[in-house]
């Protein structure tokens, strides 16, 4: 975002919001080093073509990745851990370069990973023994903090890894992921498997962790409800490119549905084609009842558009967020 | 402490604008005392289920309209805050209602003899002389 200081704030958040619509934005990380940062990573496989992918997550916040099935999101967290290379362009995370096959035993240190799938080659043992194992390598490991998590969670740690439940079992991951304090939290799909009362548990472990201090989650997810409870930032993913990062409060504010009733005289079809002028539109329909309705992407600004141009709006409502996530999918393919 | 404030969703007002309107009129009103210690942008965007981007954007824009203050490590506080500057203020928050309520009324086609009426049966049925 540029221009925050300027005079009046209601034209400059109208034009963020603008630009935010229909670009995409970079969040404002002036004088901040980024969580981690892509720039112009490309990955070819046989099957899939990741990139090119230019990114930055911003350190402080929670940034959801979103996108359907197989649109890069894992293979996003993989090049981040450096469990694949890229054929080309540069990753950062934490201000280091990743990849470049020096020893990167301290950085891992600073994160905490928690993969879409858990191993299964461990599941003979114990949740205890997985523990003393993994804290070996860290030593900021807080084994208070993390009996506390296993106690808000549920899990009985004694029980084999393979005789847990799915949802127990993502839970211990967890626990296990956030027990060293780490700068930085990569989940990719964390809640899969979690009953409701679990996922709530988990969100409030997670606005916990933010407030231990400069902190960082950025993760996967096909939740709405995780990026509504969760995100600041919303980074859109499909077909290996990132289309767009958005506040979320901005993304979700702007797109509304109006209803608009015709004016004395005006047929639906006058008022549909006068809508195509309506800042943000998106689509306009008859709907039926001399009315119409039309999809923007700028609704505060469409809203007033409206009134000035006399038309009555007899019903709005938000866009969810998946049909958010579709409209502009739809655009950019 | 939790604020007194409420979102509505399906307004098209930005979600930041919502915010500090009614923090504003909860400080200029006096019912938020000065010196009050207001919760952390990490808990009101909790509490408020937005973004943490939202609430800085409304602390630091009231923060530049001298509504609160800052003290580094401790936490934003209610400023003092100029009780004339407050009425002026809360007339002009009657003078945008009335208008906006005119343009509805305009677009709805309604006359000034309809408004005229609307707001009289509206003053009557609250017994307001």
């Amino acid at each position: 975002m540029t221009n925050r200081s300027e005079g009046n704030r209601v034209s400059t958040a109208v034009q963020n919001a603008k630009v935010t619509a229909d670009r995409g934005t970079q969040p404002d990380v002036v004088g901040s080093v980024p969580a981690a940062s892509f720039s112009g990573v490309l990955l070819n496989r046989s099957r899939f073509r990741l990139g090119p992918l230019d990114l930055e997550l911003p350190a402080g916040y929670v940034t959801a990745i979103v996108g359907p099935n197989g649109c890069g999101k894992s293979s996003t967290f993989r090049l981040l851990l450096d469990q694949a290379r890229p054929d080309a362009g540069e990753i950062t995370m934490l201000g280091e370069a990743v990849g470049k096959g020096t020893d990167d035993t301290e950085l891992k240190r600073r994160i905490g990973y928690v993969p879409e799938e858990d191993d299964k080659l461990d599941g003979r043992l114990r949740g205890t023994a997985k523990a003393d194992f993994v804290r070996q390598w860290y030593p900021g490991w807080d084994r208070n903090e993390f009996e506390r998590m296993l106690r808000q969670f549920e899990v009985d740690p004694s029980l084999r890894l393979g005789k847990m439940s799915k949802g127990m079992r993502r839970k211990y991951e967890l626990a296990l992921a956030m027990a060293h304090g780490p700068e930085l939290l990569l989940l990719d799909e964390p809640s899969s498997g979690l009953d409701p009362l679990a996922w709530r548990t988990m969100v409030d472990e997670l606005h916990r962790y933010m407030d231990g201090g400069s902190r960082t989650i950025v993760m996967a997810t096909h939740i709405i409800d995780e990026v509504k409870r969760l995100a600041d930032y919303i980074a859109i993913m499909d077909s290996g490119r990132i289309i767009g990062m958005y506040e979320k409060d901005e993304l979700l504010g702007s797109w509304h549905t109006f209803y608009l009733s015709s004016p004395e005289g005006a047929s639906p079809g006058d008022v549909a084609s006068a809508a195509a002028a309506m800042p943000g539109i998106v689509r306009v329909e008859e709907a039926g009842g001399g009315t119409c309705r039309v999809v923007t992407s700028r609704a505060w600004e469409a809203e007033q558009w409206c009134r000035q141009q006399g038309y009555l709006i007899s019903g709005q409502k938000a866009l969810e967020l998946d049909d958010i996530l579709d409209d502009l999918i739809r655009q950019k393919r | 402490m939790r604020l007194p404030i409420h979102i509505n969703e399906h307004s098209a007002e930005p979600l930041y604008h919502q915010i500090e309107s009614q923090l504003r009129s909860l400080i200029m009103s006096g019912q938020l005392e000065e010196n009050t210690l207001l919760p952390s942008n990490r808990e009101l965007a909790q509490n408020l289920q937005c973004s943490l981007i939202t609430i800085r954007r409304v602390y630091q824009d009231l923060e530049a309209e001298g509504l609160l203050r800052t003290k580094q490590g401790t936490g934003t506080f209610v400023a003092k805050v100029d009780v004339e500057a407050g009425a002026r203020q809360r007339l002009e928050a009657v003078e945008a209602a009335v208008s906006a309520a005119v343009d509805a009324g305009a677009s709805a086609g309604l006359g000034r003899a309809e408004l005229e009426s609307m707001l009289r049966e509206e003053l009557k049925r609250r017994k307001m002389t």
